[in-house]
């Protein structure tokens, strides 16, 4: 069983916004971004494009989407699916959950699977 | 508020790092081209390609020029294109909110990096290869990096600033040249026709929704000297707009169609004209009613509400032009000898309420702006002058700026060096000026010769 980490409040990351969780705080060796979705919900993918180096948490949150702020490839952010060129690999998720009022991470869990 | 803003960088020591031959840069002496105390202008100066070329290197490379007004960035990311000359240019807000220009031309192969008119974003991407840079020009991104040398440096390879960005009450300007006198100093007693504008409110002006932009054939100098220096071409060529809008449908009375006036020409090539009569003005009657002119008289002075503020016209040199009555400032962007933009946009005051701004603009694109009955007028007459002006004999036949010679003097009232309305003394200082510019090396040429 794995330990989530506590990130903060729910409050700390206002809707179409996102948040950077430092590799040192994950434990995985990667930044995870963690966002608050235009569907009210969080998600989290690792921080880094797949494509070029670029942290997603600076992209532009559309409903469900992420469009990376450089090359302008999109994620899903409930499954980490590349959506569009340039990108051609998906996007690691991790387990978000909302605890009261605190965000629990779990990196390295994947999101357990939802419908798109 | 404070009235100026400034940033200057030192981003670029040269424009770039390869060498060209003397022949791409061979200079005209316009000296004899240009009669500025004889009041004679040779028409070459309108159509030749040489000079054109010139124009880009030690009138545009080195004037201040203006780029856009600080109310159309509020938040870091915000941008807009424009252009500086013929060169294309970005203009943002950085993360520290200062305003920043770059040119609009991607590092690695040259596309235009930024093809939206406005908007906001986080890096400005190429859409060629990708090669992405943030708000402060640094290269950020370069796409399969790792095949390029190992000496290939990003730091080396970010966006080409405009190294003097400075405002004035709101107008942002650009200079190429990092050594350029300061705008305001440049401005000098400009700067007293222009707060007739840009200082009625305390609260400082704004510009409304987005760019009129339109297309002239004409060299851009006939729109510019025209702005700063010709009152007398109002009674003929808008004499249907006058008729239209005077209250009888036959045109001002006598005392106002030859209303007196002042004009003022800079040593720096600025000028404006005004009528002084209290009834020659023609501004829209909600923006009338709004504005109290006792007030206005105390925060600007007698002179300035029953002068510039009323029914006048400038051109700060080169390019940037101005109408008080309607709010309206333009670029006159240059497109070859031979063509001109024009960028239109409607200010107005912060403090108005929405239906006076909203009067004001109306009454901007009823008079001027590709649909304004008065702009229609003087396109027409700009673009017919071009239009032969390519004839031999037509060319070789200079034009005449003669009128009001030796009139220009102190009066008084009214500061620097002013001459009547119906004058061309603001021309002819236009035209010194810029035959001065055209004959002086510019910053990249000295860095050029050390």
């Amino acid at each position: 069983m794995i330990n989530p980490i506590n990130i903060g409040s729910i409050d700390d990351i206002d809707e179409g916004e996102a948040k950077v969780i430092p590799s040192d705080e994950t434990g995985t060796g990667e930044d995870i971004a963690v966002f608050h979705a235009e569907d009210g919900n969080f998600y989290a993918l690792n921080d880094n494009c797949t494509h070029e180096t670029a942290s997603l948490a600076d992209g532009w949150i559309e409903g469900t989407e992420v469009e990376c702020p450089i090359h302008a490839a999109k994620f899903c952010l409930k499954k980490g699916t590349a959506l569009c060129m340039p990108a051609t690999q998906d996007a690691r998720t991790h387990k978000v959950e909302v605890s009261g009022n605190d965000l629990l991470l779990y990196p390295n869990v994947p999101a357990e699977p939802v419908e798109a | 508020m404070s009235d100026c803003t400034s940033h200057t960088s030192e981003a670029n020591a040269s424009i770039g790092r390869m060498s060209r031959p003397e022949a791409f840069t061979q200079n005209i002496d316009v000296s004899t081209l240009v009669d500025s105390d004889g009041g004679l202008i040779d028409r070459s100066i309108y159509t030749e390609t040489s000079i054109y070329a010139q124009e880009q290197r030690r009138i545009f490379a080195r004037s201040w020029l203006f780029l856009a007004h600080t109310s159309q960035f509020k938040k870091p990311g915000d941008f807009f294109t424009t252009f500086m000359g013929e060169d294309p240019i970005i203009v943002t807000m950085d993360k520290t909110k200062t305003i920043r220009a770059y040119l609009n031309s991607c590092r690695h192969r040259g596309v235009r990096l930024c093809r939206a008119d406005a908007g906001a974003t986080k890096m400005f991407t190429c859409t060629y290869h990708g090669w992405s840079f943030d708000l402060a020009g640094a290269l950020q991104s370069v796409p399969n990096e790792k095949a390029y040398p190992e000496d290939f440096d990003r730091k080396q390879w970010g966006l080409i600033e405009v190294p003097n960005v400075q405002s004035y009450k709101g107008l942002i300007f650009g200079n190429w040249d990092k050594d350029a006198q300061s705008l305001e100093e440049n401005l000098g007693d400009m700067r007293y026709y222009m707060d007739a504008m840009l200082d009625r409110d305390p609260e400082g002006t704004e510009v409304m929704g987005g760019v009129m932009k339109w297309t002239l054939e004409g060299n851009w100098k006939l729109a510019a000297e025209q702005f700063a220096t010709d009152w007398y071409h109002v009674n003929m060529s808008h004499a249907s707009a006058l008729m239209v809008l005077s209250p009888t449908g036959r045109g001002p009375k006598a005392e106002i169609a030859a209303t007196p006036g002042r004009q003022f020409g800079s040593e720096n090539g600025h000028g404006a004209g005004f009528p002084t009569h209290p009834k020659s003005r023609f501004d829209a009657r909600p923006v009338h009613e709004y504005y109290d002119y006792e007030a206005l008289r105390e925060r600007l002075g007698d002179a300035a509400v029953e002068g510039p503020m009323t029914t006048g016209h400038a051109t700060v040199f080169p390019n940037f032009s101005y109408l008080p009555v309607n709010g309206s400032i333009r670029v006159w962007h240059p497109k070859g000898p031979d063509k001109m933009e024009v960028w239109a946009w409607v200010l107005v005051d912060k403090s108005m309420p929405d239906e006076v701004k909203d009067a004001q603009r109306l009454y901007n694109l009823r008079t001027f702006g590709p649909s304004g009955i008065f702009e229609a007028d003087d396109g027409e007459n700009w673009s017919e002058i071009q239009a032969i002006s390519h004839g031999f004999v037509t060319n070789n036949v200079p034009l005449n700026f003669q009128m009001g010679i030796g009139s220009e003097r102190n009066d008084g009232t009214y500061p620097g060096q002013t001459s009547e309305l119906y004058s061309d003394a603001a021309g002819r200082a236009f035209y010194r000026h810029w035959s001065k510019q055209m004959n002086t090396p510019a910053w990249h040429e000295r860095t050029e010769q050390a």
